[in-house]
């Protein structure tokens, strides 16, 4: 059985919908701005922030636009059904609305207005959520637990979170370059992204693609550094593709985490060495959305999805020389050509790491 | 089908495993509840004093279980899934992180990273040398369907076991539960993973 994937959504600083934020990305327009005072000491720091967001329960306010423009995508009898799920990917949810009962009333609102007939499953996994919420959503298809899956990933710029990474220093002063030899850390954004997935090609209104395979794995090392050799991202990318039945030469495209940390990037680059993924063209978007967080697994995928559909792979924004010890493919460029098989990839806090594999119809 | 092999109960006012009370608490103390369990774990395990509750919880609760089913060092080191699952994520953390800084103060980096909860699944990976598959849910209540659906899912797939654990550590209460799947019924408890059964076992504390 196919669990096609599709009706790909996101809201972000560039748009409202997967063509908009590809059209700009493609354009080489980011999301990123400078904004006054923000840092907890006052500081200007770069952020992905959406501008029209200034309602307060902005978390609730993205879940419920983007399964909105989803259901907008996909036939109408789906979403209130008993076949159906909806999985949520956040790490810190409506924090600044919510500190002591975090999301439960998030979720309730979300199940009231739209009639869900099952309460949604709430993963937070930290910055592997998206992914792995996609990968979760393929288990209970595959498993006959459920037919179709909304699948969506929220994440608001909170001070709790900028301050939290300011503490760690790993937010940089200039927007991130992922990958670079100049990079200095993050940049935080905010952001919704989601997808459909489903055993039933027909609910899609746009041809879907197929959600191949997906797994985790954890470093079982550090919980805020990565593993030094890339240990829990290389085993998750090879359960993947040997539970997908993918080879590494079918890998058209890397969809990567890339966050712009020194260790981070760094970690990356020596996992895909060690996968013998050194020539397949990769990029990180954190360059045009900052890091989104419970978001980025979700975004990344629209966005490669998008460039299966385009036949065109986007360039790493903020990359310009090599700054890894890997020896990886990084796009500095757009780059046209047929894209069929893609593999994004998410590590994130607590020494977790997952991936997953989508392709173009056969 | 799959069988539950071993459980544990840990609240504010006592501990049990497979049923049988190993600890009570006269005391309304978190810290020193958690204190008094770690001691009689009899172990040294100097990342345990860095933790936050949450993470101490989960950490003892994973050290009772294997404690109980000792067959748990025969599997390999990608064959266990760890699912955890709690009501309010971290909040207990979050807002000891939030003060730190409110009134002009620095952000305290070592709360910081406790503000996830699935930092719980990596310290518990890291002490044990577990590489498998990682999940953290949150929900109102401990969801029985979900648990016994996805461990049913992993063990299908990629997963020669799971351990589960619904692990919520608010104010001043405890309230844990921590539960581990196999393929066989290794232990011969009669306990077949249903969600039933685990609902049961669950409110039997």
């Amino acid at each position: 059985m196919i669990t096609y994937i599709g009706s790909e959504n996101i809201i972000s600083p560039l748009g409202s919908s997967a063509q908009e934020n590809f059209l700009q990305v493609k354009n080489g327009k980011s999301g990123i701005n400078l904004f006054k005072n923000v840092g907890v000491g006052k500081e200007d720091l770069h952020l992905s922030k959406i501008k029209i967001l200034t309602v307060d329960y902005k978390f609730d306010y993205l879940l419920s636009n983007c399964l909105n423009n989803i259901v907008n995508e996909s036939a109408a009898s789906i979403i209130d059904s008993e076949d159906t799920i909806v999985i949520i990917s956040t790490t810190k949810g409506d924090i600044e609305d919510n500190l002591t009962t975090p999301i439960q009333q998030s979720i309730n609102k979300l199940q009231k207005e739209f009639n869900l007939a099952h309460t949604p499953i709430v993963i937070s996994n930290a910055c592997i959520s998206g992914v792995l919420a996609m990968n979760t959503a393929n288990n209970f298809i595959q498993s006959n637990t459920y037919k179709h899956a909304f699948v969506i990933g929220a994440d608001a710029i909170s001070s709790f979170v900028l301050y939290g990474f300011q503490s760690l220093y790993a937010v940089s002063d200039e927007p991130c370059q992922p990958f670079d030899k100049e990079r200095k850390g993050i940049t935080l954004g905010e952001a919704a992204a989601g997808v459909l997935m489903s055993d039933d090609e027909s609910v899609f209104k746009t041809e879907p693609l197929e959600f191949v395979e997906g797994t985790s794995s954890n470093d079982a090392n550090h919980i805020s550094g990565p593993s030094r050799t890339g240990e829990g991202l290389y085993r998750t990318v090879s359960k993947t593709l040997e539970l997908g039945n993918v080879n590494v030469a079918e890998i058209d495209f890397i969809s990567a985490h890339g966050t712009g940390t020194l260790f981070n990037d760094e970690m990356e680059s020596i996992a895909f060495d060690r996968l013998d993924m050194n020539n397949i063209p990769l990029n990180s978007l954190k360059g045009y959305f900052g890091h989104t967080l419970g978001a980025a697994g979700l975004i990344e995928s629209a966005i490669a999805m998008q460039s299966i559909r385009n036949n065109t792979l986007i360039k790493s924004l903020g990359f310009k020389e090599e700054g890894t010890s890997g020896g990886i493919n990084i796009l500095a460029e757009n780059l046209e050509k047929e894209v069929t098989t893609i593999l994004k990839t998410a590590s994130g806090f607590g020494g977790c790491n997952a991936s997953a594999i989508i392709r173009k119809l056969k | 089908m799959n069988y539950i092999s071993s459980y544990c109960h840990i609240s504010s006012a006592s501990c049990s495993v497979n049923g049988k009370i190993i600890n009570t608490f006269n005391t309304d103390s978190l810290d020193e509840i958690i204190s008094e369990l770690y001691t009689s774990l009899g172990i040294k395990y100097s990342k345990f004093h860095k933790m936050d509750e949450l993470s101490k919880v989960g950490f003892i609760g994973t050290e009772l279980i294997k404690n109980s089913f000792p067959e748990i060092e025969s599997y390999g080191e990608n064959d266990i899934a760890l699912l955890f699952s709690n009501q309010r994520s971290s909040a207990k953390t979050d807002i000891k992180f939030l003060d730190s800084y409110k009134d002009g103060g620095i952000p305290s980096p070592s709360l910081f990273v406790y503000t996830l909860p699935n930092i719980l699944i990596g310290e518990i990976s890291i002490r044990n040398k577990w590489f498998g598959e990682n999940m953290f849910t949150i929900s109102k209540n401990f969801d029985t369907e979900y648990f016994t659906n996805y461990c049913n899912i992993l063990l299908n797939k990629n997963a020669e076991a799971a351990l589960c654990g619904w692990v919520n550590v608010d104010d001043n209460k405890i309230e844990a539960f921590f539960f581990f799947v196999t393929k066989k019924d290794l232990k011969q408890l009669n306990l077949p993973l249903e969600s039933k059964i685990l609902s049961g076992l669950y409110t039997a504390s």
